[in-house]
């Protein structure tokens, strides 16, 4: 009997404070079974052979990492909420006589129970939904399904071993916790109010001009190559501001309320003004975190669903045709000669054969390089490309004038140096352009970018000029000279639409590809030539992969961080429930009606509650520019339907917000007007 | 017409599935006229509390009735009985009851905040009460930071902001030292001198000495009940003492 003891006394202590531990339970069992069902995917079989499978395992990898990172700092988080209401049972059993080994004793068994219940449960779960979880997923990437069952038994010893450390970390935290405390101290209610911070002010202002200087950054890159190393920096001095202003704003609320009697002394706001100063920084260091994880779930479903409903227009945007190849020379010299004609004529025979014609063709030459801008000059040198500022990176595009008025139609008269301009993404208000040796005027500019290839959807800003003849950038063909010079590259593009399905596609381009592989065989005088070649009907099984798993991640992720939102949302009210329960049972003594008790929670709400959700919203719109550009890099191309994925991502998060909200304070009204 | 009236008052205990039946409160009546200061003695398990709770409309009884004003309690809507009990009772308690959250001046404006009073009627009817009571130095002050006797002079001026029909305390000296008890029981004279009824149950002799009529419960009835009339403090004191022991050792009605 006697070996029983502790065992029982710990479940009796979990089963009366089920209202604590039962969520608890259940964040441990989520991410126990989030964990393991990422893990098994990564072992899925159907995925290890589909096409797209691998940029879907990577992305499955990286969301596994978050998960297990997020759950040590989410769990060890919730448990702390635990560890604080049991303090005063332990306190009494210390007074009792139960040494802390004994009461160490209780907590192993407290936490071996958790962990049993939640490794069982969650692995259960898990394993019952990894088959949903692995359909939602081919299907998310369009891959064919396949419907076998199966279980990989690394995923289950990895959940295991990760989630074993876990539980023993947190045992090891509240066993330390237990045995720093004095048993009076346990015993003795905390009822002293938080004072404010010092300098609460100053703390107040440095959120602000993190915040500020964070915003500023975001909405001012102009490279999306920048972009992607802005955004871990400004992603931390965002969270950092958050608690900062939080704690500092709710202090400087609670004071400013207060002060206005008007409104302080108000029956629905007496009570909730009270409290809410009375554990002040507690409540902003609260709704920090709601406000952070929010913001992460805001950002990280709307910019996955934006890729996954736009993934037909970037597919569309990177390859403006079906198909298209492009010949990269190395020289001026084989721009005129005779090796154009002779790909031309090996394409053409290649489509004969096959008794296909190419629809919507579009044929031109045009050269291309990638320089540095500094004013009007524009440095090529590839040694120096370490040290340039990747805001200043320009894609130039060359087009003669004859290849120009083939093009359009719209025929030019250029002499000499003179040049027509077209800028994308980017400005150019100078009148003169130097490229290397190259010296141009630019006398006049034009709508639209001729030139309509893969490269027309590169993200870099980019100018497009039209010249006289390709005979002006006769100073980059001097490929015996030092390599920079040879950046300047001569292209033949071609690209057509299809119309067919993507299999006969597929094979109508990979004879063309041969025909062209056969010119160059035949010419013993190229030694370097490069081609850029992509078909949609290849590249679209990667697109839906990587586009599909990112989105299918993107909503594993967002149900881990809402959960664990909403998880924050409801322990803050039960905690303070608890707090609180004593204090509502004396008003209503004093004569506060169970109508005023709504009232004054109604307040609470107002004032609170969704402050997380507005600043997570202006976090979102001041992230927003950096998401679209890095999206750009995806291809989107699309601003407002970004913006409308982004707006419907807010309202559906905004929705769930009120919901958990609703829920939570019913259970707090529950708990205080027993 | 008596201010408080309590006829046939009766309260039966039942636990949980109706099995032990425990009979608090068997047939009480008394009556408390206006500006009179009417002592509840008993020893615990007497039904005292139960009284009180009853009085308070905390609780309702299983028979019998409550007439505040000549207005029955019972007949007061579940949804009303909170601001029945704000406006017209006031109260003070053994364990003070103030909130944690709220300074002291906040926790007297309580009941005038439920009621919906403006601040500037709360400020006007807080001074003057502060000072007779002596906490107006107190006023920004957290309960924490005072002492015992002032967190209880505290709750009196919270009972007696609203200028409740009746006050009601329950063991008001019962969490206090002799020297902050003695000075509490003087502020109640002085506050039932100057026409506040008071209603207060204890078990103290030396707090029911100063009651102008003390009521002693037993076994759930009226057992006895005792005038002051013009006799002094120390006199009273005797009187209820004796009555107390030969309540104690059984002896008849007197």
């Amino acid at each position: 009997m006697k070996t029983l003891f502790y065992p029982r006394l710990a479940l009796t202590g979990m089963r009366k404070n089920r209202k604590l531990y039962l969520p608890y339970i259940l964040s441990c069992i989520g991410m126990v079974m989030m964990f393991y069902i990422l893990h098994a995917l990564s072992y899925s079989e159907v995925l290890k052979n589909a096409k797209g499978a691998a940029t879907v395992g990577t992305t499955l990898g990286l969301g596994k990492y978050v998960i297990a990172a997020f759950s040590v700092l989410f769990l060890f988080y919730t448990n702390s909420f635990l560890t604080r209401r049991r303090y005063k049972e332990f306190g009494l059993y210390s007074i009792l006589g139960m040494d802390k080994r004994k009461i160490g004793r209780v907590v192993i068994f407290e936490s071996l129970f958790v962990a049993i219940i939640a490794l069982a449960v969650g692995l259960g779960l898990g394993i019952a939904f990894s088959k949903f979880a692995e359909l939602g997923l081919l299907n998310a990437a369009s891959i064919d399904i396949d419907y076998r069952f199966r279980i990989p038994p690394k995923a289950i010893t990895d959940t295991l071993l990760l989630y074993g450390i876990i539980f023993l970390l947190l045992m090891g935290k509240s066993l330390w916790q237990v045995r720093r405390q004095n048993p009076l101290e346990l015993l003795r209610s905390e009822n002293a109010g938080e004072k404010p911070p010092k300098g609460n002010l100053i703390i107040g202002l440095i959120g602000a001009v993190i915040l500020i200087a964070a915003y500023v950054t975001a909405v001012s890159i102009k490279s999306p190559l920048s972009a992607l190393t802005v955004f871990f920096v400004a992603v931390l001095a965002v969270i950092l501001a958050t608690y900062l202003l939080f704690i500092s704003g709710s202090v400087a609320l609670c004071r400013l309320l207060k002060k206005s009697k008007n409104y302080y002394y108000k029956k629905q706001h007496f009570v909730s003004v009270s409290s809410m100063a009375y554990r002040m920084k507690r409540n902003g260091a609260g709704l920090a975190s709601i406000c952070i994880l929010s913001t992460m779930v805001l950002v990280m479903i709307s910019s996955s669903a934006s890729l996954y409903f736009g993934k037909d227009q970037s597919i569309r945007s990177t390859y403006p045709r079906d198909c298209e190849i492009d010949v990269d020379l190395e020289t001026l010299a084989h721009f005129n000669d005779d090796v154009i004609p002779e790909l031309r004529a090996a394409y053409e025979k290649s489509f004969a054969d096959n008794g296909f014609t190419p629809k919507n063709l579009y044929e031109t030459r045009y050269a291309y390089i990638t320089a540095a801008q500094n004013g009007t000059t524009f440095n090529p040198d590839p040694s120096s490309v370490g040290a340039i500022n990747f805001d200043d990176v320009r894609q130039l595009l060359f087009v003669s004038a004859a290849d120009y008025e083939a093009l359009t139609g719209e025929a030019v008269s250029l002499k000499g140096n003179e040049a027509f301009l077209h800028t994308d993404r980017c400005r150019y208000d100078y009148q003169t352009l130097t490229v290397g040796d190259v010296a141009l005027s630019i006398t006049g500019t034009m709508k639209e970018n001729p030139v309509k290839t893969e490269s027309e959807a590169f993200f870099v800003p980019t100018l497009a000029l039209v010249v006289s003849d390709y005979d002006v950038l006769a100073p980059f063909d001097k490929p015996e000279d030092s390599y920079a010079f040879a950046m300047m590259t001569f292209r033949y593009a071609y690209a057509y639409d299809t119309g067919l399905p993507d299999e006969e596609a597929e094979e109508i381009f990979a004879d063309q590809y041969d025909a062209m592989n056969n010119v160059f065989e035949n010419r013993s005088d190229f030694d370097g030539w490069g081609c850029y070649s992509g078909c949609v009907a290849t590249a679209r099984a990667d697109f839906y992969g990587a586009y599909g798993s990112l989105f299918f991640l993107g909503i594993i992720l967002s149900v881990v961080f809402i959960f664990a939102a909403a998880m924050i949302i409801y322990y803050k009210q039960i905690s303070e429930g608890y707090e609180d329960q004593a204090r509502f049972g004396i008003m209503q003594k004093v004569g506060m009606t169970k109508a005023d008790i709504k009232k004054s929670i109604n307040s609470q709400v107002l004032t609170v509650f969704f402050a997380p959700l507005l600043l997570a919203g202006l976090h979102l719109a001041f992230a927003f520019p950096l998401v679209w550009k890095i999206l750009q890099m995806f291809s989107l191309t699309n601003l407002w339907f970004v913006i409308g994925v982004t707006v419907a991502a807010f309202l559906l998060f905004a929705a769930f917000y009120a919901l958990i909200y609703k829920l939570t304070a019913r259970a707090y009204y529950k708990i205080v007007a027993e | 017409m008596a201010l408080l009236e309590v006829k046939n008052l009766k309260k039966v205990y039942s636990t949980r599935f109706g099995g032990n039946k425990v009979e608090a409160l068997k047939n009480v009546n008394f009556t408390v006229d206006e500006g009179e200061f009417v002592a509840i003695m008993g020893e615990s398990g007497s039904g005292k509390t139960t009284l009180l709770n009853i009085l308070a409309a905390l609780d309702r009884p299983t028979a019998g009735s409550v007439l505040l004003t000549g207005e029955d309690l019972s007949t007061v809507k579940e949804s009303k009985i909170a601001a029945f009990r704000r406006d017209n009772l006031g109260f003070v308690f053994q364990e003070f009851n103030l909130l944690d959250t709220f300074t002291i001046a906040d926790n007297v404006y309580l009941p005038l905040v439920l009621a919906g009073k403006s601040y500037h009627e709360m400020s006007t009817r807080l001074l003057p009460l502060a000072d007779r009571l002596g906490i107006g130095d107190l006023l920004d002050k957290y309960p924490y930071e005072v002492s015992g006797g002032q967190k209880q002079r505290a709750a009196v001026a919270r009972a007696l902001i609203t200028e409740p029909k009746i006050l009601l305390a329950d063991e008001p000296t019962g969490a206090l030292d002799s020297k902050a008890s003695d000075e509490l029981l003087r502020l109640f004279g002085e506050v039932n001198r100057a026409g506040q009824t008071v209603l207060m149950v204890t078990h103290s002799v030396k707090a029911a000495s100063v009651a102008s009529r003390v009521l002693f419960i037993k076994d759930g009835e009226v057992f006895h009940q005792l005038y002051r009339g013009d006799e002094s403090g120390e006199q009273f004191y005797q009187k209820i003492s004796d009555t107390l022991t030969a309540i104690q050792t059984g002896g008849d009605r007197g």
